[in-house]
């Protein structure tokens, strides 16, 4: 019954190898394609506010989560915020040892009820602390490309 | 649209918008390989494909040959009795006229898949492969058909080291 082989050394499997091309675009929408555009341009973090919740939403969103109104009425929020919370990346996506580490952090802007995930910089993990004030710091102009990295990272505010 | 509804709400959104860069986006490629187990049978099939020869087995008790290979008879479930080598020689079964290609491009000559039933294997047992050099109002079902295989050094262990099957002369 020569068919009934059975494949006893990896190296004699036989496997068909192949690559599923598949290229996914994803688009901020209208409110993030806006709240990008301000950050390329000018420099400058918009959120949207809700008059009836008195919220102000950080990145903007086109509708409140609470009471689901329309929001239009853009306001240019702080570029200065507190460390929320944080935490320090010693190995990155792919398990690779990462040197220095990362520090990423959950930064509530001041003005607003919302805030930005975002890196850490010019600060060692060990002074950071829940509280901390910290401002963002921008790629130059002809460097920004409407992404949520023309934000280099968050520094502490000097004293 | 549908009947209550005349246009959906969003922005409509163009290749040339992506390509203009009007619009923002971030563009992400999913590193998608994957390697399929071949088995046994099929394992040998692309071997065999490979060094230019067509490979089947038989059961014995159904008295049946089949090409592709496979493990066991489908019909009474044993494991196949026996590899069989087979003759690159065949007949159409059946065939299309294809002008569009699988992602939707029209073609002017169109390819020609065909169902070939190999010769030496049992009735209702065919291998899918493309026609060529042939005009293709003349393909007939029954037409007498032989493979056209690729160079040795450009075989590499699949379906496509046999090129197309084309008439068989005289």
């Amino acid at each position: 019954m020569a068919i009934l082989e059975k494949v006893d050394k990896l190296h004699r499997a036989t496997a068909w190898r192949g690559d599923i091309p598949i290229t996914s675009r994803y688009t901020a929408g209208i409110a993030g394609e806006k709240f990008f555009r301000e950050i390329k341009d000018n420099a400058r973090i918009m959120g949207t506010y809700c008059e009836n919740c008195e919220l102000i939403y950080v990145p903007a969103a086109m509708f409140c989560e609470r009471c689901f109104a329309e929001l239009d009425e853009w306001v240019e929020v702080d570029t200065r915020g507190t460390v929320f919370t944080y935490t320090v990346l010693f190995r990155d996506l792919d398990d690779r040892p990462l040197d220095p580490p990362a520090i990423l952090a959950y930064v509530k802007l001041d003005g607003s009820t919302g805030g930005l995930v975002h890196y850490l910089g010019e600060i060692d993990p060990e002074e950071v602390c829940i509280g901390l004030e910290v401002e963002a710091v921008f790629k130059d102009a002809p460097e920004r490309e409407g992404s949520i990295l023309d934000i280099e990272y968050f520094r502490p505010v000097e004293a | 649209m549908t009947e209550k509804i005349a246009k959906f709400p969003g922005v409509y959104l163009r290749e040339s918008d992506f390509r203009d860069k009007k619009v923002l986006f971030n563009e992400w490629n999913p590193n998608a390989q994957y390697a399929w187990d071949a088995g046994v049978a099929i394992g040998r099939y692309l071997a065999e494909l490979k060094e230019g020869r067509l490979v089947g087995v038989q059961c014995n008790k159904c008295r049946r040959t089949v090409i592709p290979p496979r493990n066991f008879c489908e019909w009474c479930f044993r494991p196949m009795d026996d590899w069989v080598h087979l003759p690159d020689i065949g007949t159409v079964n059946t065939f299309s006229l294809c002008y569009v290609t699988w992602d939707m491009q029209y073609l002017t000559d169109p390819e020609i898949p065909a169902v070939i039933d190999i010769d030496g294997t049992s009735p209702a047992v065919g291998i899918m492969h493309k026609l060529g050099e042939v005009d293709p109002q003349a393909v007939r079902i029954g037409m007498r058909v032989q493979a056209v295989w690729k160079p040795p050094e450009e075989r590499e262990g699949s379906i496509l080291d046999i090129k197309y099957f084309k008439p068989l002369e005289g």
